[in-house]
């Protein structure tokens, strides 16, 4: 057994009412494997992120993650393993009236994760590697759209966790700070962090990504590695969907 | 025209002390029911929003003096406060008063508080949760202080109407500045003096009580800049 799966996903199915927004969703990822994926919108790529620290729940089917099924996991052991699932946002989500390193040390200060002094200390490093070291007494508000956003990654960082779950980071983004966004994560990525990505950024999925799954309607339509999904598929969808984005 | 406070000033101050008394009493309460009761208003259990949800219509769509007065009857057999006379009036009656007063605002506030809670963007509690906060730690710890901060307007006016509507504590025989003013006004058989000293001093008590609440949004406001 080379490399053990971390995070096992069988059958999931979610319906809101009679709209059925994930169907047969099925996949596994490997320890420091780099899962993107892509699609339209409204196809539950971000739905499907979001069943993974079941954010949504009332799915049937099961997520499996580090061997515990999330569906029949308790209260506490379900808070248990969101934190070793780190998670960034779309629009950020930072906590407005805490200040930058406050944002950081506060979930391990008080989840006992870190005491206060290695909690200061793990964020300061943290900060160093988003390149925002500067910014540690400053309130969100007062950062731009990219640097809240490595603010966010950082945050994430601070639980130590196991996976890191992006749900388009970038989409809430000036242009011109996009790219500033995406290297904290190429770095992260290097570094051998296993991550699951949502994304419209197509050369970054080509780069950085072990296996793309393309969403549609639901389902996953296609899936390999980048070679397969951006170059020799067959699929019209994930063909017509490729030429309009790129 | 004022003479007779030189008189019966000390009966005043007394009345002030004891709406102050009741005021605070009164408000402390009310926070803390309306911290109670926006969690069972905004709880998935459906009983305990439909408490919440009976509580503060029957609060909203009842008079204050009527409330008051039945929980003085009520509680008053109840509670058996000893007729220890404080601030010249009787704990029997200041007491149950002012608990009257504090489930009164508690409705209000409940209400205020769930203005702000709803205000925080979805995201915000996401956040806590995704960092494997619990949902307590999360509402408690990232959630109410920021909307408190949001509410702080509509808190101050509700602690300043409570200050004002504390005079109908005066039906059951508080000696707050109302009652005291009758009180002078049926010893001078002239009404109107006794009457407008009341209003100034009830107006006094407001216009610090909002002065205060300003510098609470000024230091709470200070240190950041709304989002979302």
């Amino acid at each position: 057994m080379a490399e053990e799966n971390i995070i096992e996903v069988k059958n999931l199915k979610k319906a809101y009412a009679d709209n059925v927004v994930l169907e047969d969703i099925s996949f596994t990822v490997r320890k420091s494997e780099k899962v993107v994926l892509i699609g339209p919108s409204g196809g539950g790529k971000s739905t499907l992120l979001r069943c993974l620290n079941r954010l949504e729940g009332d799915y049937s089917g099961n997520v499996i993650f580090e061997g515990e099924e999330l569906n029949s996991a308790s209260k506490d052991k379900l808070r248990a393993l969101r934190q070793k699932m780190g998670m960034v946002f779309q629009q950020f989500n930072l906590f407005p009236n805490k200040t930058v390193l406050e944002n950081i040390t506060f979930a391990p200060v008080k989840l006992r994760v870190d005491t206060p002094k290695q909690a200061i200390e793990h964020a300061h490093s943290l900060l160093k590697q988003v390149g925002l070291s500067e910014k540690a007494d400053a309130y969100p508000q007062s950062l731009s759209g990219g640097q809240q956003q490595r603010v966010a990654i950082a945050r994430a960082l601070a639980m130590n966790p196991e996976v890191m779950l992006f749900d388009e980071p970038t989409s809430a983004l000036d242009p011109e700070v996009v790219g500033e966004v995406l290297g904290v994560m190429e770095k992260l990525a290097a570094d051998g962090m296993t991550m699951i990505i949502v994304t419209h950024e197509m050369s970054f999925a080509q780069n950085v990504a072990d296996k793309v799954l393309f969403m549609d309607k639901g389902k996953i339509a296609d899936s390999g590695n980048p070679k397969y999904i951006f170059e020799e598929t067959k699929n019209t969808r994930t063909q017509s969907f490729l030429s309009k984005v790129m | 025209m004022f003479d007779f406070l030189k008189q019966y000033y000390p009966v005043f101050l007394e009345g002030t002390a004891q709406t102050i008394l009741i005021s605070i009493i009164g408000i402390v309460i009310g926070i803390l029911l309306g911290l109670i009761f926006v969690m069972f208003r905004l709880s998935k259990i459906k009983a305990l929003s439909y408490i919440a949800r009976v509580y503060i219509a029957i609060v909203r769509g009842t008079p204050a003096m009527i409330q008051v007065m039945l929980i003085y009857y009520t509680l008053s057999n109840v509670l058996a406060v000893p007729q220890i006379q404080f601030l010249g009036s009787g704990l029997d009656r200041v007491i149950p008063g002012s608990i009257a007063l504090g489930i009164n605002s508690g409705a209000y506030t409940a209400e205020i508080f769930r203005s702000g809670i709803i205000s925080i963007s979805k995201g915000q509690t996401e956040a806590g949760i995704s960092l494997g906060l619990s949902e307590r730690t999360t509402m408690f710890s990232i959630i109410l202080p920021q909307a408190v901060r949001n509410i702080l307007p509509a808190l101050g006016n509700e602690f300043i109407s409570l200050v004002k509507e504390s005079s109908v504590l005066f039906y059951i025989g508080v000696q707050e500045v109302t009652a005291q003013a009758l009180g002078v006004g049926g010893t001078l058989y002239n009404f109107v003096p006794p009457l407008i000293v009341a209003a100034i001093i009830y107006f006094v008590l407001t216009f610090v009580l909002s002065q205060l609440m300003q510098i609470v949004e000024r230091r709470m406001g200070r240190k950041y800049i709304q989002s979302n």
